[in-house]
């Protein structure tokens, strides 16, 4: 108690003392940022996943071709799992004359868990969202099924043996599924009347998906006690594995915001140990002189160590109530923007906030409280007793090193951690080295050449130089966080909207017959519809690797490599123009004559998983005939880009004997819908595919990405200012003092002023230089490996950058040095 | 109450070594006043430091309350200092973060005092502030730091009180009065006083004299004692063996 309240009391005098200000200033900001940023970025990106099981309308789902046991889906139930079940296959549906082939769902009553069915009363009409399939004898169709069929809703039709009555047009559904399964339109029954049209018989192909919802501990509790049950074939998916699309606009998503966050951690990191530095500094006076009257260095330790608790617990309470406020605004900025459902507030990110104050504290107060208990009281008759500089790399080791355990912990992302560590270790060194070597530079060439002031001001910088070090390296490292964020920010979105421009295509039609080009583009020219261009398509499927059957190939998971289906393989001249080559070389007219055997190109994920390399000889079974080709090069290509993508790409004229149709993708507005009608209807062999649906999800969550991207980036340039005002804070004391002497001996105050700014500007713009390198350096590792995309250089960042951090330091630099400047020399001399 | 045997002091700045103090032999007795005095550079203030036990000497002993402080660590010069010691400095050394009062409170604090705060207005009075004692150092003068500086001095009531040019920032008549007052202090609570100063007129008041030079300390004899030599080498230095080899 007596401890407390002597520890209060100190507390209470350190701070009219000014010393504790900033430091509390950064914890209670940095906890705050860290909570707020965390919690935002959780919440936000748990909704979106909440949001995003729509695309399953379920947590999660058993994919299997044979039904499961009962008891699994009892077991299911008894754990307060909600379940549906939704078996698939494709059958003819009849309608008096006509017939089509259609993909029919055949689904449980609790369908969909999560999510609508939009369903309309006309074909192409607009939808209207309902949360159940259809009962017992109706019949949904896709609106092109109608179409096909001539039908409106309320007539007849027949699938298998079963009679049902079409009482509702199929406008979207929550789980569309892949484009494969897209191939026939879409009809919809109830599962009850599955038997009833003793479609499905042994041996016929019938997928099932178990769909179940639930929370996440009841999940991962089911889960674990069906994993072992699963047997080969089984699949239990969330939705990551559903969507692949979708998955990387989410997980990209995600290790932004994670970035941002873990980065803002840092950035805050480097503000408290500034702070901490000067802390330490501006009390090395107090301690020599509170040791010169009988301090025991237990004393001081316990003295530093009081206030440093409080100042923490008072930071982690302010600063967790101030995060909370943060993702409160954070939220109430983006509403309108997005639709969904933000979860409650959670825990974890008080705690990382706390963990994080904590954390700063020991790794960068305590080393320079620690380091006052040793200050000599013999400081009291000279006070050049401390070298400042000494144990500054050895803390700043702790700290870099402390930060990127913190951002480990939180991320769970040891890669980008590490990345991000060695980054600024390195960031750091050059740094240092760096302003050594300019500052000796300077020091030489001025030698005896520069008048007193000048000759003064350089001696002072280069007494400071460690300090000077430390400040551009710190500055450095905000800056270039903000410039990765920044440009990694633009990459995204540009990526994001080649995929989903307005125009771009969103109907696929394929299974066009090459008689059938002339009057299909007439028809496109007609309606005024822009199309991506034609590709021819020949459904082959890939038989021997090396000449080893591929069922024989134990180490490739044949459902994975989608390699035991058939696959569409084209051919064409010109690489597609988004494709790149990552190996080999496209080939040249001049190439396919000299060469005799068949070239390849192949689609790089492809080729990964199943181990392929240029000239691996690959083996394909087109309609019974068998082609033999080689790999001569290796494509990487966007599979999100929503146009006709290959995995297998030919020469021309090496398919010529096969049986082949075209492919295109076009463009239709949502107002224009009714005109897939009269194409189908004149080109009824054709099969359409529609993404619209798809796209507008997409768009959606795109919509929602970008602006929480740009609001944690936005919270990202406070930590960065933050860290430049510490900065400039932090060698105020020390300007005050040479300033004070510089003016007594006869400095202008115009002198002084043109001097410091000149000072900061150069630390500014020295960051701003090594920023840009190090942005291009770590962006191009956090593109590669972190968000797996493509990397690109940023030259421009080495013009704008530096310019930005010399005119970010001479601003602040300038606010906070006025007092320098415009302090009475005698006033700062006498305080010695 | 002091005793330093064979006191030797030598830093190295570079290359360079520089012996500052060059055997140094001394005894104060309890309750004795002893003024230092020389030329600047001399190490009057490297003296001062090391009987205070702020820095450690390079060879030699010293003795202060009967404890050889060469052998103590830090720490426990510092619990000595806290039962034994006050200072008083040529720049004041007041805390700017406290209060006139608090910074009087803080060696009492320090060394346990029971009521830190009733002892320290008691001295406040003494030196004249007690209507100042929630003002901070930059709100006060010169000489009322200084006085301040007397009363954080004087208020743990220390066997031995060390003071380095006391006056050296305050102007004559200013100086005068800390004078007065620092005298009238110590013989209220007569304690071994050890002073630094530049001054010959604050140095006479002093019961002895000592002066250093280059390093040697030479203890000024009074007229009545010792007429004919004036002065009396402290160090065994003339005896020819070199005491800081
Ligand atoms: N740690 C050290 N490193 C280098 N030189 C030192 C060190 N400590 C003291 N000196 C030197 O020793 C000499 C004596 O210093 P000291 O401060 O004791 O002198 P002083 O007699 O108190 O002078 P003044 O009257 O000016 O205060 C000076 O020349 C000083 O520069
Ligand atoms: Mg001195």
């Amino acid at each position: 108690m007596r401890l407390m309240m002597l520890a209060l009391r100190n507390i209470r005098r350190a701070w009219r003392g000014g010393e504790l200000g900033l430091l509390a200033f950064s914890l209670t900001l940095a906890v705050s940022i860290v909570t707020g940023i965390a919690g935002f970025s959780e919440r936000l990106s748990r909704g979106m996943e909440q949001q995003s099981h729509h695309f399953l309308a379920a947590d999660r789902v058993l994919k299997t071709a044979r039904t499961v046991p009962d008891s699994w889906l009892l077991e299911a139930q008894q754990r307060g799992l909600k379940t549906a079940t939704v078996a698939s296959f494709r059958s003819m549906i009849y309608a008096g004359e006509q017939m089509q082939l259609a993909s029919i769902r055949a689904v449980s009553d609790g369908y969909p868990l999560i999510g609508q069915l939009g369903v309309s009363d006309a074909a192409f009409g607009d939808a209207q969202l309902v949360e159940h399939g259809p009962s017992a004898g109706e019949l949904w169709l896709d609106s092109r099924l109608l179409a096909l069929l001539d039908l409106t809703t309320g007539g007849e039709a027949g699938v298998g043996e079963a009679d049902f009555t079409v009482s509702r047009a199929l406008i979207s559904e929550p789980d569309r599924g892949n484009m494969n399964e897209m191939l026939a339109p879409r009809a919809m029954i109830n599962l009850a009347d599955l038997a009833a049209t003793k479609v499905v018989q042994p041996g016929s192909l019938v997928r099932y998906r178990y769909l179940f919802a639930g929370s996440e501990a009841q999940l991962a509790d089911y889960e674990n006690w069906l994993t072992p049950l699963l047997e080969a074939g089984q699949r239990w998916e969330d939705v990551r594995d559903g969507q692949p699309a979708m998955a990387t606009t989410l997980k990209r998503a995600e290790g932004y915001l994670l970035l941002a966050a873990s980065l803002g951690v840092a950035l805050a990191g480097a503000a408290i140990a500034l702070a901490a530095r000067r802390y330490g500094q501006r009390n090395s006076d107090n301690v020599a002189v509170m040791k010169t009257l009988g301090a025991r260095r237990r004393q001081i330790l316990h003295h530093y160590l009081a206030q440093l608790a409080l100042l923490c617990a008072a930071a982690i309470v302010l600063g967790g109530l101030l995060g909370h406020g943060l993702q409160w605004a954070l939220f109430a900025s983006l509403q309108g923007l997005i639709d969904i459902d933000i979860p409650p507030p959670v825990w974890r990110p008080l705690l990382v906030g706390a963990i994080t104050a904590l954390l700063c504290t020991a790794v960068f107060a305590l080393p320079p409280v620690w380091r006052l208990s040793k200050v000599a009281p013999l400081r009291v008759l000279r006070r050049d007793t401390e070298d400042s500089s000494e144990g500054m790399v050895a803390s700043a080791l702790i700290g870099v090193t402390g930060i990127g355990g913190l951002m480990w912990w939180y991320s769970g992302n040891i890669q980008l951690s590490a990345a991000l560590l060695v980054a600024s270790i390195a960031l750091g060194l050059l740094a240092t080295v760096l302003v050594l070597w300019l500052v000796s530079q300077a020091r030489r060439l001025s030698a005896g050449r520069s008048r007193g002031a000048l000759r003064l001001a350089l001696a002072a910088i280069y007494r400071r130089r460690f300090a000077n070090a430390f400040q551009v390296a710190s500055f450095a490292l905000a800056l270039m966080t903000l410039t990765s964020l920044g440009l990694l920010r633009a990459n995204l979105l540009v990526d994001w909207q080649m995929q989903l421009t307005e125009g771009a295509p969103n109907h696929f039609l394929i299974n066009i017959q090459p008689t059938e080009i002339a009057p299909l583009e007439g028809f496109f020219q007609e309606h005024g519809l822009s199309n991506a261009g034609l590709y021819p398509m020949v459904r082959g499927r890939l038989t021997h690797i090396d000449q080893r059957a591929i069922k024989d190939i134990a180490d490739i998971d044949a459902e994975r490599g989608n390699v035991n289906r058939e696959i569409n393989l084209s051919w064409a001249a010109e690489l597609p123009s988004d494709n790149r080559i990552e190996a080999g070389t496209w080939w040249t007219a001049s190439d396919l004559v000299a060469t005799e055997r068949v070239p390849v190109s192949v689609e790089a994920d492809l080729a990964k998983q199943l181990q392929l390399s240029l000239g691996s000889e690959l083996s394909f079974n087109i309609g019974g005939q068998s082609l033999v080709a080689v790999v001569s090069s290796i494509r990487s290509l966007d599979w999100s880009s929503m146009r006709p993508n290959f995995y297998f790409i030919f020469p021309p004229d090496s398919l010529r004997d096969y049986a082949g149709s075209y492919i295109t993708s076009f463009y239709l507005p949502a107002a224009e819908k009714p005109l897939l009608t009269d194409l189908l209807r004149a080109f009824p062999t054709m099969t359409l595919i529609e993404i619209d649906a798809l796209i507008a999800q997409m768009n959606t969550v795109v919509g929602q990405v970008s602006a929480a991207i740009g609001l944690v980036l936005a919270l990202v340039v406070v930590c960065a200012l933050l860290v430049s005002v510490a900065n400039v804070q932090a060698s105020l004391d020390s300007r005050l003092q040479e300033n004070a002497i510089l003016r007594a001996l006869g400095a202008s105050r115009q002198l002084i002023a043109n001097g410091l700014l000149l000072e900061f500007a150069a630390v500014g713009f020295l960051a701003g230089l090594l920023a840009a390198l190090g942005s291009n350096i770590a962006l191009y590792g956090v593109q590669r490996w972190v968000l797996d995309m493509a990397p690109v250089w940023h030259g421009s960042v080495f013009m704008v950058v530096p310019v930005l951090g010399a005119m970010t330091m001479a601003i602040t630099g300038w606010l906070y040095c006025r007092v320098v400047i415009s302090t009475p020399p005698l006033q700062v001399l006498a305080r010695q | 109450m002091i005793r330093v045997q064979n006191l030797c002091k030598t830093v190295t700045s570079g290359a360079q070594e520089l012996a500052i103090l060059r055997g140094i032999n001394l005894e104060i007795k309890a309750g004795e006043s002893a003024a230092i005095i020389g030329v600047s550079g001399a190490g009057k203030s490297t003296l001062l430091g090391l009987l205070a036990g702020l820095d450690n000497a390079t060879s030699g002993d010293i003795y202060l309350h009967g404890q050889n402080i060469s052998l103590m660590t830090e720490d426990q010069r510092a619990a000595l200092r806290a039962q034994h010691v006050g200072f008083v400095f040529q720049s004041f050394q007041l805390l700017p973060g406290l209060t006139a009062l608090e910074n009087v409170m803080l060696p009492l604090e320090l060394s346990g005092h029971a009521s830190p705060e009733t002892a320290a207005r008691v001295f406040l009075e003494k030196v004249d502030l007690a209507d100042r004692g929630h003002h901070y150092p930059r709100q006060l003068s010169g000489g009322e730091q200084q006085r301040v500086a007397l009363a954080r001095a004087f208020a743990v009531e220390p066997d031995i009180l060390f003071a380095d040019e006391p006056t050296g920032n305050l102007d004559e008549q200013t100086g005068q009065r800390i004078i007065e007052l620092l005298f009238a202090l110590n013989s209220e609570t007569r304690t071994t006083l050890v002073l630094v100063t530049h001054e010959m007129a604050l140095a006479q008041r002093c019961g002895r004299q000592f002066v250093m030079h280059d390093g040697v300390l030479t203890e000024a004899v009074s007229n009545a004692e010792s007429a004919d030599t004036g002065m009396k080498q402290s160090s065994p230095a003339q005896s020819g063996e070199l005491p800081c080899a």
